[in-house]
């Protein structure tokens, strides 16, 4: 039985994302502008006194292929530290719960995980990770990653308004990404975490006494400080391995809708964002209600069928009816509404924290999950998510004007074929490296697949196709299921691979195509040119997004949770 | 490179001279003194500055929401469920890893897997054998189906009401005590819809442990 009226602080969380989405954008995007910014008083010095130590200056703009490289260095260190600290973890800090040093493979698919902002785990937190690296390793990854993310879209999007074919200073975006916006609002956001419940310490294991006797271990730690930045930065991985399912993570209703403002934040001002940057606001809301098209229909979707009965548990007579949705693999705390706005929020949002276990929806929901995924830009993870969106629409208004007969252009800037080539290589490399592994994990044996059992077969394939595609998404969340065990060398390893590829292929599409425009001259708009500010555009780029998702992905939906929905199972 | 010398007699020219790109060796400096300090504010600076303040301001929930015996030793936190399958206390909801929270999350049962029905069957007949449940009828499908964290701390008020006769035949309260006692600990929404009505059963027993004499 399900309320209509528990929907409404859902209604309203989110009007005031998109109430609050453009002023933030304001802000966001004047940060990677070279104008005066708020807070120049205070940063300023700081940020000069670290460009001095690092030898660099904002004077020094990159090209594409510089600003990749320095992408490349940062990232491929915090990759290096990362997977060192997991290899010597019980050598090095805070281990009081004794976890063993990672094996090769597994620190090499968590690193890999951490720095490109996936954090899909192979691993249980609570045992194989020590507080040193919960603290100092991965949270490095945490920032650095969000904060890439954000530089590589606000050099793409200064292409559209340069003229000398720079995009920026990598390293002074990634200090102003930091001081100015990550750094305070994750100091700020942990401490209202703590305030509704959250806990922050360094107590690390405690021994409790429970009423029946025996013992129960009880692990803390900074826990509001590190939910605090994975969320805000897209990142999504748990302190706990149960994320924000845990109650220690997340502990009531009101925590639970706080973290999906912190999760919606960025992602939905980076529009805003966008439109500061090229100077021309309006352009951000066709982008905007496309997400919000997309999610809304997602998020219904998702509410109507984890609020329906569960057929298979319709022998059970001892059950009581079904209220406040499906329990299985659900928290008491959340109403429904809240619990699913939290689930397709993050998982839309290229988050991938939970709270709830995927593994136990329905299948339509765990679909409605997957086609988040398959877009990665509705509105996607830090930055990234909506450089994706970009490059959608430069493939969209490409095929639009061929369609018409009018040259293709985009604020002003001509699109040809280099970077239509670049647009389309960052958007097909993301069903390959989901589809070939997917071939080789089926066909190799790497999964035993029950192939006289329809709903075996199905659920195997799903298994496999979420586990593939939150990877190449950078997703990171999971849909653990008893049909596939993921702790294996070649799930890490593979696994590692596809999250590398689909990171920072597309990040150096979105840097070349910024880079291409950033050489253009802007032609002024004429009788002939494209609207971009209106409903028009808004409708025919959510269609192009998802027919071009449809299409990429129908033949390996159909395998699984396309087959457990029609075959019942 | 020095900027290119003009030929004398010319003015600087107004435009700026574009900038250099950085050496190799340049960007190695840069990503290692960046990574130094990213490290130092993200690893130390960042964590133990936010845990000085929270301890400050809410130092009770920064420390884990800990609840303890009237003699002082901890008993748990409030904020996680423990075995309390005893015929004196309300019990929460069963958890796959039995309350341990070194086991991490447990792999869930899938929508249609057989398996879920059974531990479903399973939990449901142990319900009835030792719940010693005096009311015909349904278990509340809330309190019975696997949590996600395997240490949900919270029941719907139905599954707390509905252990009461058994509690009531362990202790000697009366059910209608009891139930008053459940309905003053039942959590409502402060906020008309902003989460469900629950209780929290490690709350819920410690308060009730003084009144049975344990």
């Amino acid at each position: 039985m399900f309320e209509l009226q528990s929907l409404w602080d859902v209604i309203l969380l989110i009007a005031l994302v998109i109430a609050f989405a453009p002023v933030f954008g304001a802000y966001l995007g004047r940060v990677y502008m070279d104008r005066p910014a708020f807070g120049d008083i205070l940063l300023l010095p700081i940020e000069t006194t670290i460009y001095r130590l690092l030898g660099t200056s904002p004077r020094r703009s990159m090209r594409a292929g510089e600003y990749m490289l320095a992408l490349l260095l940062v990232n491929g260190g915090v990759w290096a530290f990362l997977f060192f600290f997991f290899t010597h973890q019980q050598s090095l800090l805070w281990n009081a719960t004794g976890a063993p040093n990672m094996s090769w493979d597994l620190a090499f698919h968590s690193a890999s995980s951490f720095t490109t902002n996936t954090d899909f785990t192979h691993f249980t937190n609570e045992s194989q990770m020590s507080l040193g690296s919960l603290v100092i390793a991965w949270p490095l990854a945490l920032f650095c990653s969000a904060a890439t993310g954000l530089s590589v879209a606000a050099a793409m999007f200064r292409g559209f308004v340069r003229k000398d074919g720079t995009l920026g200073n990598y390293y002074v975006d990634m200090v102003r990404t930091t001081t100015r916006i990550l750094l305070p609002l994750a100091v700020l956001f942990a401490l209202l975490l703590v305030i509704l419940g959250v806990p922050e310490t360094f107590t690390n294991v405690l021994t409790a006494h429970p009423l029946t006797g025996g013992t129960q271990e009880i692990i803390l730690g900074p826990v509001a400080s590190f939910s605090s930045i994975s969320l805000l930065g897209t990142n999504g991985g748990g302190f706990y391995s149960a994320n924000a399912a845990s109650p220690l993570a997340n502990p009531s209703a009101v925590s639970n809708l706080f973290e999906v403002f912190v999760m919606m934040l960025i992602p939905f001002s980076t529009p805003f964002a966008f439109g500061q940057v090229i100077r021309k606001r309006g352009e951000a809301w066709p982008f905007v209600a496309t997400i919000l098209i997309v999610v809304a229909v997602a998020l219904g979707l998702f509410i109507a069928y984890q609020a329906a009965a569960n057929p298979s548990l319709a022998g059970i007579t001892a059950l009581g009816p079904q209220s406040n949705g499906y329990p299985v693999g659900q928290e008491t705390r959340f109403s429904l509404p809240e619990g699913s706005l939290f689930q397709v929020v993050s998982v839309y949002s290229n988050v991938g924290a939970n709270n709830m276990m995927i593994g136990a929806l329905s299948p339509v929901a765990q679909l409605v999950l997957l086609f988040g995924m398959f877009t990665q830009s509705t509105p996607g993870g830090e930055g990234t998510g909506f450089g994706t969106l970009l490059l959608f629409a430069v493939l969209g208004i490409f095929v639009g004007g061929l369609m018409v007969g009018r040259t293709p252009e985009y604020l002003g800037k001509k699109i040809s074929t280099g970077q239509v080539r670049w647009a389309a290589l960052a958007l097909l490399i993301h069903p390959a490296a989901i589809l070939i592994p997917f071939v080789v994990a089926v066909t190799g044996g790497f999964v035993s697949v029950d192939t006289g059992s329809l709903a075996s077969s199905a659920h195997t394939f799903t298994s496999v196709l979420y586990e593939f595609t939150s990877e190449s998404a950078n997703n990171g969340s999971a849909l653990t299921s008893n049909y596939i065990n993921d702790a294996t060398p070649f799930f890490n390893i593979t696994g590692a691979f596809i999250m590398l590829v689909g990171r920072f292929v597309p990040i150096w599409a979105m840097l070349v195509v910024g880079g291409k425009f950033a050489e253009q001259d802007v032609l002024p708009p004429g009788p002939g040119t494209l609207r971009t500010a209106s409903a028009t555009f808004t409708i025919y780029i959510t269609l192009f997004l998802v027919i071009v998702s449809v299409l990429l992905f129908l033949p390996v939906i159909a395998l699984g949770p396309l087959a457990q929905i029609v075959g019942g199972t | 490179m020095t900027a290119p010398s003009l030929p004398p007699g010319t003015a600087p020219s107004a435009a700026p001279v574009p900038p250099r790109a950085h050496s190799v060796g340049g960007h190695v400096r840069a990503a290692v003194v960046f990574l130094v300090l990213m490290v130092l504010v993200t690893g130390f600076a960042y964590p133990f500055v936010v845990t000085g303040i929270a301890q400050v301001i809410d130092p009770g929930a920064a420390g884990g929401s800990l609840v303890h015996y009237p003699n002082g030793t901890l008993a748990g936190s409030s904020l996680i469920a423990q075995n309390l399958s005893a015929p004196y206390l309300f019990w929460a909801r069963p958890s796959a890893t039995d309350y341990n929270l070194t086991l991490g999350a447990p792999t869930p049962y899938g929508y249609s897997e057989p398996a879920l029905q059974a531990v479903i069957n399973e939990t449901v007949a142990y319900m009835k054998e030792y719940g010693n449940f005096t009311v015909n009828g349904t278990l509340p499908f809330w309190w019975v189906a696997p949590s996600a964290s395997s240490i949900d701390p919270d029941v719907v008020p139905d599954a707390a009401l509905i252990q009461i006769p058994r509690i009531s035949n362990a202790t000697h309260l009366s059910i209608s005590f009891l139930q008053g006692f459940v309905n003053q600990h039942t959590v409502n929404p402060f906020i008309p819809y902003v989460g469900v009505p629950y209780v929290d059963v490690l709350t819920l027993d410690l308060a009730l442990l003084p009144l049975i004499g344990r």
